[in-house]
């Protein structure tokens, strides 16, 4: 447990080294969390109603979206691709590390310092902007809120190193990661809370993994979920992860079999 | 005295000079562009995908704005047909300055790495060499449909005119005109402090800021989004044109504010290049 810490903490060292670049990179998309803030904003003023939700609950949505989006798809698993390609996967492979618990524990170091820094900038738009926000009390929702976020670390994590391993038999890995984040910025309600689209869709969209990641733990928060749905969305997260979690093993285990060292 | 009257044949010398200059540069941006394409080509997966991504990008946030401004009618007083034509606008600029400016993303490591000094020793401009040495073919395969689609949004709009439509492209010809000179003031800044991708990540995350109506920022977001970071000349400024609604006057300080914007960028890059100190290599 103290290797996976030390591990964890070199990677928000690494992180405090390039702090610049960091910065910027959270700047970057901050400019982001304002242009869907303000666009609400207008179009929902106090009092207005639209797609179920009022002014207060949208601009939760967005602003708190924004902070978990720090916690669940902040990480470093992109260098996998490059650690096969380059050969150095070799290196982990003769260390007595486990290879997901390793690249888990370098998320952690990334999450944090993520974590870090949306604090920091949600509470500079928030002493600016003052905006009319939704403080859920019940503890209850809180804990399934905490719980639906963590799995959605985890959901986020196997879909990740999944991506990475198409380093083993592929040196274009950048292009299959570009469209799965264009895909999530859909899929998991970045852009906008998932139920403002037509029911059918939105029926299609609940049963795939993606809305487990941001809109499930953001709606859960919002106290919009009965329970039948709270359940039913628990399985269906739980079910994604066990089934990414045995789809990862498996490539793992095929990867490594065509795994040539190439580059070292 | 005499050096300052040229002969009717000394003119025609200096515009031939200027033509063959055109020429060597076009068919070098050519050549290097045919490279650079070559080069993009060899990953065919990645050139697909790419190009993929960025169209499911790009009709995801349409979708977003079609479901909205369809269900209010209305944003910031602008109908659906013309909050589509400010983010069409907001791409054709970045999709543009993208495909003509790639080469810009490429000078941190000509400088890191010592390779500018090579650049300086060729016969051609420095300027020019970092600016268009290699546009990326890649940022072109969208252009076309988003021209298309541009040219389809602007018949659906009632208030357009023929007139409206040559300011509109005028004005988007002034937006390029800002980017560029954004541009040549990265190039400088990456010749003083080496700091060039970071520098344009952030004018182009301020840039689209203007895929929306930028009267949907409250003030003083917005006012700083139009007067002190010129998002509204390059992206408010057309679509007005286009709509007809934009003053002559305004036209003119458009053009001002560019030529200003230019000219600072090129003094700029001149004193960066004074003071170019060649340490990497």
């Amino acid at each position: 447990m103290r290797l996976y810490w030390q591990i964890a903490k070199n990677m928000w060292d690494q992180a405090v080294a390039y702090r610049l670049s960091f910065a910027i990179f959270r700047l970057r998309n901050l400019f982001w969390i304002l242009t869907m803030y303000f666009l609400w904003l207008y179009v929902l003023p106090q009092g207005k109603v639209l797609f179920g939700y009022d002014q207060s609950q949208i601009l939760t949505y967005i602003l708190g979206g924004a902070f978990l989006s720090s916690l669940i798809m902040a990480t470093r698993s992109q260098d996998i691709a490059t650690e096969i390609n380059d050969g150095n996967l070799s290196n982990l492979l003769l260390r007595p590390i486990g290879f997901l618990r390793y690249y888990f524990a370098r998320d952690l170091g990334d999450k944090a310092m993520n974590i870090f820094f949306s604090i920091f900038e949600l509470t500079i738009v928030f002493l600016i902007l003052r905006p009319n926000l939704f403080l859920q009390t019940n503890p209850l929702l809180l804990l399934l809120t905490l719980i639906f976020s963590l799995s959605g670390t985890v959901l986020f994590f196997y879909f990740s190193v999944l991506l990475g391993f198409i380093g083993f038999w592929s040196t274009e890995t950048w292009g299959p990661r570009f469209i799965f984040y264009q895909l999530l910025n859909f899929l998991a309600g970045t852009l906008f809370p998932l139920d403002i689209v037509p029911k059918p869709l939105y029926t299609v969209i609940s049963y795939l993994p993606f809305p487990y990641l941001l809109y499930f733990p953001m709606k859960v928060y919002l106290g919009q979920l009965s329970t039948p749905e709270i359940i039913k969305g628990m399985t269906v997260s739980f079910a994604w992860t066990i089934i990414l979690y045995v789809i990862t093993r498996e490539v793992w285990k095929r990867g490594l079999r065509v795994y040539t060292a190439q580059g070292r | 005295m005499l050096s300052l009257v040229r002969s009717g044949n000394e003119d025609y010398g200096f515009i031939q000079h200027r033509e063959d200059s055109m020429k060597k540069y076009l068919k070098l941006w050519f050549v290097m562009t045919s490279r650079i394409t070559q080069i993009a080509f060899v990953s065919r997966f990645g050139v697909i995908f790419f190009t993929f991504g960025k169209i499911v990008r790009f009709l995801f946030f349409l979708f977003f704005l079609v479901f909205l401004v369809g269900k209010t009618k209305l944003v910031a007083g602008y109908t659906l047909w013309e909050v589509i034509l400010f983010f069409l606008t907001f791409n054709m600029v970045d999709i543009i300055s993208q495909f003509l400016f790639r080469e810009v993303y490429r000078f941190r490591s000509y400088i890191v790495s010592g390779s500018f000094d090579y650049l300086l020793t060729k016969p051609i401009s420095p300027l020019l060499r970092s600016l268009f040495g290699g546009s990326d073919i890649l940022d072109l395969i969208t252009l076309f449909p988003l021209i298309g689609f541009l040219i389809y949004t602007l018949s659906r709009l009632e208030a357009i005119t023929i007139i409206g439509v040559f300011f509109y492209i005028l004005l988007l010809t002034n937006a390029l005109i800002i980017m560029l000179a954004f541009h040549i003031f990265v190039l400088g800044l990456g010749v003083l402090v080496t700091e060039v991708d970071n520098a344009i990540w952030i004018f182009r995350e301020l840039t689209a800021l203007g895929r929306i109506p930028i009267a949907v920022y409250r003030e003083p977001l917005s006012w700083v989004l139009t007067f002190i970071i010129p998002v509204g000349i390059m992206i408010t400024f057309p679509v007005h044109a286009a709509l007809g609604v934009l003053s002559f006057q305004a036209i003119i300080v458009a053009f001002l504010i560019s030529g200003a914007l230019l000219f600072g960028s090129l003094r700029f890059w001149r004193y960066a290049l004074r003071h170019y100190t060649s340490a990497s290599s």
